[in-house]
């Protein structure tokens, strides 16, 4: 079946499923704390919706991690931690948020220029590549 | 030395000149409440494995706060294997999960804020260009103005010193992103009072509520009309069964929102919890008189639950 199609279809159920069983006010409930956070910044309207938005977005940014290795179980672990608000900011720029190559031999398999650039940048203090950084 | 290279370089040089804003601002302002000279002791230093800049970090950070923990194991819990680096909001979220209070930071005066406090502070890097980024996490702790010089434990290197000016180049080229990790019940320096909300509803959010409990009570010492962290602080116990406690954070809720229809609400539920059944339904009513036409509905079911409850 198109994917697309399934996403359409699948993406408004999920969300209503979310919004009937979930933890926004159909009932009588307590009132929790996520939400009254969220609605401090918030219209109520528009913190509803980031909420279902925000649901969507958990699955997208777990699936994303799985791609990237990280096993099932530590994927959904990694992102209950997160409120709502960071997994929005997350969805969608994972590439930007992630960090941290190798620090030893990083220049290894960088052109001569590059690494002859970085060499100069360092000296004048703008990055901070090689050991030999101006430390005073 | 080919002459395009050289411009190149001046080019950098010259945007690199005025790069460093906050540092500048920072040694000017002799009126600045920091102390010129400062370290946090007790940091231990793991040095890095292969791409484990940031597993390192965490590791290092969280040991300080009392949660020992190694590279290896702070690497299955931040590490993603395929991008062979580690996202900022994992080391966020691995802190929580450790029951630790983790809080964003992003300007060098709340960095520096921090070290002088006696926290040590977790920065990401961009050491090298935005066109040849090399990411990098290390642990700030010390720092000395007059000197103009921050030390980390980066990389292989235990407390390395670099210029004050530089460090904040590369940290600007990382988004100024930081975090510092203190044990719940403790509170960062600096830290905005939404990053503290968030780090102690993250606790919450994995149903630590001896941690978050802990969270919210030490936000409300600083900021005693906090109407989200009494909310919090109420659901906390309510969670941890301690139904008095629960009521008597609602109640200040209440004292200080008392237009809020979700504070009434839930400390209604604490009441019926606690046995104050005609309480229940008296604060229930002052839900339903605060409510909106948009969310009466669910108080006047909770009104009609609390009515039914039996009253001797």
């Amino acid at each position: 079946m198109n994917q697309n199609f399934l996403k359409a279809v699948c993406a408004p159920v999920a969300a209503t499923m979310f919004l009937i069983s979930g933890p926004l006010q159909a009932n009588a409930a307590m009132v929790p704390t996520e939400q009254v956070v969220t609605a401090a910044s918030q219209a109520s309207v528009a913190a509803d919706r980031a909420r279902v938005n925000a649901f969507l977005d958990r699955e997208d940014v777990r699936g994303e991690m799985q791609r990237m290795g990280v096993s099932p179980a530590e994927a959904k672990a990694r992102i209950a931690a997160l409120s709502d608000a960071e997994v929005a900011r997350l969805s969608g720029r994972m590439d930007d948020a992630i960090a941290g190559g190798s620090f030893l031999g990083a220049v290894v398999g960088i052109v001569v220029v590059v690494a002859v650039v970085l060499l100069i940048t360092d000296l004048l203090g703008i990055t901070d590549v090689y050991p030999i950084g101006p430390v005073r | 030395m080919p002459i395009r290279l050289v411009l190149a370089a001046l080019a950098l040089w010259l945007l690199g000149a005025c790069a460093a804003p906050q540092t500048a601002r920072l040694l000017e302002s002799n009126a600045s409440a920091l102390p010129r000279f400062a370290q946090v002791g007790g940091v231990p230093f793991y040095a890095q494995t292969d791409n484990y800049c940031g597993p390192a970090a965490l590791a290092m950070a969280a040991t300080w706060a009392g949660v020992p923990l190694t590279q290896e194991r702070a690497g299955e819990m931040v590490f993603t294997p395929g991008k062979e680096g580690t996202l900022r909001n994992d080391v966020v979220a691995a802190a929580r999960r450790l029951g630790l209070m983790a809080v964003e930071l992003d300007d060098v005066s709340s960095l520096l804020a921090e070290v002088a406090a006696g926290h040590p502070v977790i920065v990401f890097q961009n050491l090298g260009l935005s066109w040849v980024p090399r990411w990098h996490y290390s642990v700030v702790l010390a720092y000395d103005l007059d000197h103009q010089t921050i030390v980390q434990h980066s990389g292989i290197t235990p407390d390395r010193a670099t210029d004050l000016n530089a460090f904040e180049r590369t940290w600007a080229r990382g988004d100024y992103w930081a975090v510092v990790l203190v044990p719940a019940g403790e509170l960062p320096a600096a830290g905005r009072e939404t990053a503290l909300l968030e780090a102690a509803l993250g606790l919450d959010r994995l149903h630590n509520y001896n941690a978050s409990t802990k969270g919210y009570k030490s936000i409300l010492k600083k900021f005693p009309s906090n109407t989200p962290a009494w909310m919090g602080l109420g659901n906390s116990e309510y969670a941890r069964a301690d139904f008095v406690a629960a009521a008597e954070a609602f109640e200040r809720a209440a004292t200080v929102a008392p237009g809020d229809p979700a504070a009434w609400n839930n400390l209604a539920y604490a009441y019926a919890a606690a046995g104050r059944n005609r309480d229940a339904r008296r604060a229930a009513e002052r839900a339903v008189a605060a409510a909106t036409p948009a969310t009466v509905g669910a108080y006047q079911d909770t009104l009609r639950e609390m009515a039914a409850l039996p009253i001797d």
